[in-house]
C-alpha cells in the first residue's frame, strides 16, 4: 500500500478585516479536517488584503513575528486541535522596519518548524510589493512534516526554476506555492509554469490564488487553485474562478517514484556545467 | 446529414483524372510521391518568372515556349515554382518541347513538385473552365452550408432554443457526437448518437487532455469565448468528412453558443443544466445507472472507490448550495429537481466518515445560508454506483415527508428515512394500490366532492390527529371555539363512520390521512 497524502488547500476572497479574515481560515482548518486533510496551505498574506496593489506603509500592520507572533501562536493551538500541517503564508516582521513575506509551517502537534521566506520580490503595476518586503535569506528549506517532506515557494517565484530544482534536491515530495495573481497579468502562465516545475522536479506542487477583486485596485484574483502531479497532470479539478474553495486531494506518492525511476533527471543534472548560471 | 457538404478540394491526382485532362494523355515525370498536394487554382503562365505571381497552392500551366534552348532557365523556372509553394507544373508537349525536358525533370524531382507532361495537343482553357469550375462550385458549398448551419442554428436561439437543441442541431450536421466542456474539460453537454457518446466519454479525460488538438483524426475543436475570456470549448469528436469542412461546422456551432450564453437564454448555467440533466436521469430510472457512469465522470464527479451520499435539500437553491460545497470542498453535483426541492449526489473518498461528512455539510450549510431552517434529507451512503438512484429516490421521499411536517417534527440537522417515521413509510408506499385503496376506503366520507367537507373538515381533522388530538390546541390553530371545533369532530366522526376517542380507528384514519397527503405531494 503506497503512501498517500491527503493534502489541501484554500482560496478565498478578502473579507473587509483582518479577525473574520482569520476566522474564515480557523473555519476552512476545520472542513479539511473533517474530511481527513493532513497539510492545509492557505493563500499568500493570507489573513490581509493584497495591500501591495498601492504603496502604503500602513499596511506595515499587518506584519507580525514569526513564530512569536498571535496569528502563528493561534493556529499553532488549531493545528495540534485538528492534528493537522498548516503552512501560513503571512507576512513578517523580524523587527521594526525589517520586513518579510514568508510561511511558517506547523506541524500536526502545533510545533513550529521554521519558516520560508519569498526570495523574488516583484515591482510592477498593483504588485509593487518591493515597497513591503526584503528579499528572502532563509534559504530554501524543506520541513520534515508528520505528513511528508514539504517545501512552500511564494508567488512570484515560481516564475525563476531556480529555487524549484533547490526544493527538489533538498528532498521536498509537495511544494506549496501560495499567490495573488490577477487575471489580466498571468492567466496565460498559471497552468503553464507550475505543472513544468511539477514535471522538471518530479513532485507535487498545490497552487493557490485567491479570488476577487479587492477595493485596493483593479487586480482581479482568479483563484484556480489545483493539486498537480509530478506528470503535470491536475489531481481532481481545478477550483472556481470566483468563489472561496477548498480543494482536498489524494496525493499518492507512489506516483513520484514511478515517475523518479521513469526519468533520471536527479542524476543526469550537470551541475558542474552550471558556474554561469551563478555568476552575478 | 441535413445539408449537402462541400465537394473535398481536389488534389492534382484527382485533377489528372479527369475526363477533359486525360484526353490529353498526362504522363508524372517527376514528384510522383506529391500527387496528394491540394490544388487551389490552375494557372495559366508562359512568363518565365512566373514564381513572382503566385500565392501557392496553383496548378501551373505552361507550353514552355519561354524556356525552349536556355537549360538555366528551365532549372531555374521549376525552382521558383518550388519556392512559391505551387502545387504542381504541367507542360504541354508539341509547341517548344516534342519530349520531357530532362533539366526540368531532375530539377522538378529534386524539389518535389509534381511536373506533368501532356502527350496530346490540349487546348488549356478546357482545364482551366474544368477545375476552375469545380473550384467555385466547392467554394460555394461551404459557403451555403455555413449559412445554412448559422441560419438554423440562429433560428434556435431566436426561438429560445436550450443549449442541447442546439447541439443536436450541430451533431445532425456533423453525423458524430459532439461535446461541449468547460475550461477544466469537464463535460456540460453532448449530442450525437447516444452509444458513439457513451464510447467518446468513457475516456473522455485522457481524449480530453491530449494538448493541441490534431484535426487530421477527424478530431475539430472550436474554443468559446468572449469579451475577452475563454470560458469552454466545442469538440467534434471523430468528424468523418474533411477537415475544412469539419472546422467550418465546429466554427458555426461556436459562434451560436456563444451568441446562446451571451443571450442567457436560461436561468441556469450550462453546469446547472448539465448536472441537472444527469441526476433527473438517474432518478427516473430510464437509463442504467451503469449507462450515466460515463456521464458523471465526465461531469466532474469522482466516480472510482468512492462513497455516494444522496441528500435532497429542501429549501435551498442550487448556486448557494453549489458554493458551499466548494468552501467545505467536498465534490458534488448540485440539481434542483423541483421547485424547493434540490438533489445533492456527493462522491467521498471511501476511507471517510460518509455520516460525519453529511452532518458536516448539512450544519456549515445552515450557517452559511443563514437559513436555520434548511433540512437536509438523506439517505445511506452507497458504495456501488448502480445503488445511487435508489439512494437518491429515498433522500426525495425522506424530504417530501419532512416538507408535509416539518412543523410537527423535533428534526435533526440531517434527516433519515429512520427520523420521519410513519410518515416515511407511507410516503414510500405511496404508489402502491392496496395502500391507495385504504385511504380512499377510510376517508371516503370526507373526500365525497363535498366542498365543505374537503375545505373545512379535512384541515381540522389533519390537525387534531398530528396534535395528538389535543382538542384545545385544535381550536386554538383553527381559531374556532371549542364548541364549535366540538360539532365539526361530530360531523367528521358521522361522516366516516369512526369514533376517534377509539386509538385503533383514529390511528387508521391517521394513517390514511397520512397515505392521502402523499399522494398530493
Amino acid at each position: 500500500m503506497s503512501r498517500v497524502i491527503r493534502a489541501a488547500v484554500f482560496q478565498t476572497a478578502w473579507t473587509g478585516d483582518k479577525e473574520s479574515m482569520i476566522q474564515v481560515h480557523e473555519q476552512a482548518a476545520r472542513d479539511a479536517a473533517a474530511q481527513g486533510a493532513q497539510v492545509l496551505c492557505f493563500q499568500e498574506l493570507f489573513y490581509g488584503p493584497y495591500f501591495c496593489q498601492v504603496q502604503d506603509k500602513a499596511f506595515y500592520e499587518y506584519a507580525e513575528q514569526i513564530p512569536e507572533g498571535p496569528v502563528v501562536r493561534r493556529f499553532q493551538a488549531l493545528a495540534k486541535e485538528l492534528g493537522l500541517v498548516l503552512v501560513l503564508p503571512m507576512y513578517e516582521e523580524e523587527q521594526p522596519g525589517v520586513l518579510y513575506n514568508t510561511a511558517a509551517v506547523i506541524d500536526a502537534d502545533g510545533s513550529y518548524l521554521g519558516k520560508y521566506r519569498k526570495h523574488h520580490i516583484p515591482q510592477v503595476p498593483g504588485f509593487w510589493e518591493k515597497f513591503y518586503f526584503r528579499p528572502g535569506n532563509v534559504g530554501w528549506p524543506v520541513f520534515d512534516t508528520a505528513v511528508g517532506r514539504i517545501g512552500v515557494y511564494i508567488c512570484y517565484d515560481r516564475h525563476f526554476p531556480e529555487g524549484w530544482r533547490a526544493l527538489g534536491l533538498a528532498g521536498a515530495e509537495i511544494v506549496f506555492n501560495p499567490s495573488a495573481t490577477s487575471r489580466g497579468l498571468s492567466r496565460y502562465l498559471w497552468q503553464l509554469e507550475q505543472p513544468a516545475a511539477a514535471v522538471a522536479n518530479e513532485y507535487f506542487i498545490g497552487a493557490i490564488n485567491r479570488v476577487g477583486v479587492e477595493d485596493l485596485g483593479d487586480n482581479d484574483f482568479y483563484g484556480t487553485s489545483y493539486f498537480v502531479d509530478p506528470e503535470a497532470q491536475f489531481v481532481g479539478e481545478v477550483a472556481s474562478d470566483k468563489e472561496t474553495e477548498l480543494v482536498v486531494r489524494d496525493l499518492d506518492m507512489a506516483k513520484l517514484r514511478e515517475v523518479r525511476d521513469r526519468w533520471q533527471f536527479f542524476r543526469d543534472r550537470r551541475p558542474e556545467a552550471y558556474g554561469p548560471l551563478t555568476a552575478p | 446529414m441535413t445539408t449537402i457538404a462541400p465537394e473535398p478540394a481536389l488534389s492534382v491526382r484527382q485533377v489528372l483524372t479527369l475526363d477533359r485532362v486525360l484526353a490529353g494523355e498526362p504522363e508524372v515525370v517527376a514528384g510522383a510521391s506529391h500527387l496528394d498536394r491540394l490544388v487551389r487554382w490552375v494557372h495559366v503562365a508562359e512568363a518565365a518568372d512566373v514564381g513572382v505571381m503566385l500565392s501557392g497552392g496553383e496548378m501551373v500551366l505552361t507550353t514552355g515556349v519561354l524556356l525552349a534552348g536556355d537549360t538555366e532557365a528551365q532549372a531555374e523556372y521549376i525552382r521558383s515554382l518550388h519556392r512559391a509553394e505551387a502545387a504542381a507544373v504541367v507542360l504541354g508537349l508539341g509547341r517548344a518541347f516534342p519530349s520531357p525536358p530532362d533539366v526540368m525533370r531532375r530539377a522538378a524531382e529534386r524539389c518535389g513538385l509534381p511536373m506533368v507532361v501532356l502527350h496530346r495537343p490540349f487546348p488549356f482553357a478546357e482545364l482551366t473552365e474544368e477545375v476552375q469550375s469545380r473550384l467555385v462550385r466547392r467554394k460555394f458549398a461551404a459557403v451555403s452550408l455555413s449559412e445554412a448551419v448559422r441560419t438554423a442554428l440562429t433560428g434556435l436561439i431566436t426561438a429560445g432554443a436550450p443549449l442541447q437543441h442546439l447541439l443536436d442541431e450541430v451533431a445532425q450536421h456533423a453525423g458524430c457526437p459532439v461535446v461541449v466542456t468547460n475550461l477544466a474539460h469537464r463535460v456540460l453537454a453532448t449530442a450525437g448518437e447516444r452509444s458513439a457518446v457513451d464510447d467518446v466519454l468513457r475516456d473522455w479525460e485522457r481524449i480530453a487532455r491530449q494538448a493541441g488538438g490534431n484535426e487530421g483524426d477527424g478530431w475539430v475543436r472550436a474554443e468559446l469565448g468572449g469579451r475577452g475570456e475563454r470560458w469552454g470549448r466545442i469538440v467534434l469528436c471523430g468528424y468523418r468528412g474533411d477537415t475544412a469542412t469539419g472546422r467550418l461546422l465546429a466554427d458555426r456551432a461556436a459562434e451560436a453558443l456563444v451568441l446562446h450564453r451571451m443571450l442567457g437564454g436560461s436561468a441556469h448555467s450550462w453546469e446547472e443544466e448539465s448536472a441537472q440533466s444527469l441526476l433527473t436521469d438517474l432518478i427516473s430510472g430510464i437509463v442504467p445507472a451503469r449507462q450515466l457512469l460515463p456521464r458523471a465522470r465526465a461531469a466532474g464527479l469522482p466516480v472510482n472507490r468512492r462513497t455516494f451520499v444522496p441528500l435532497v435539500v429542501r429549501d435551498g437553491d442550487p448556486a448557494g448550495l453549489d458554493r458551499v460545497l466548494r468552501m467545505v470542498g467536498l465534490p458534488g453535483l448540485v440539481a434542483e429537481l423541483a421547485e424547493g426541492a434540490t438533489a445533492v449526489l456527493l462522491s467521498l473518498a471511501r476511507d471517510q466518515d460518509a455520516e460525519a461528512l453529511t452532518a458536516h455539510f448539512a450544519t456549515r450549510l445552515r450557517s452559511e445560508s443563514g437559513a436555520g431552517n434548511t433540512v437536509v434529507a438523506a439517505a445511506d451512503a452507497r458504495t456501488a454506483w448502480e445503488d445511487v438512484p435508489a439512494g437518491l429516490r429515498e433522500a426525495q421521499h425522506v424530504a417530501d415527508a419532512v416538507a408535509q411536517s416539518a412543523a410537527g417534527l423535533d428534526l435533526p440537522v440531517v434527516v433519515r428515512l429512520r427520523d420521519v417515521h410513519l410518515r416515511g413509510l407511507v410516503r414510500l408506499l405511496r404508489d402502491d394500490p392496496y395502500v391507495q385503496a385504504f385511504a380512499e376506503r377510510e376517508l371516503d366520507g370526507l373526500l365525497c366532492g363535498d366542498r365543505h367537507a374537503e375545505q373545512d373538515l379535512l384541515p381540522v381533522l389533519r390537525t387534531y390527529l398530528a396534535s395528538g388530538r389535543n382538542k384545545s390546541r385544535t381550536a386554538q390553530l383553527h381559531h374556532v371555539s371549542r364548541p364549535a371545533l366540538y360539532r365539526r369532530l361530530e360531523a367528521i366522526e358521522t361522516r366516516l363512520g369512526v369514533d376517534l376517542d377509539d386509538f385503533e380507528q383514529a390511528a387508521s384514519v391517521h394513517i390514511a390521512l397520512l397515505a392521502h397527503d402523499a399522494q398530493q405531494g
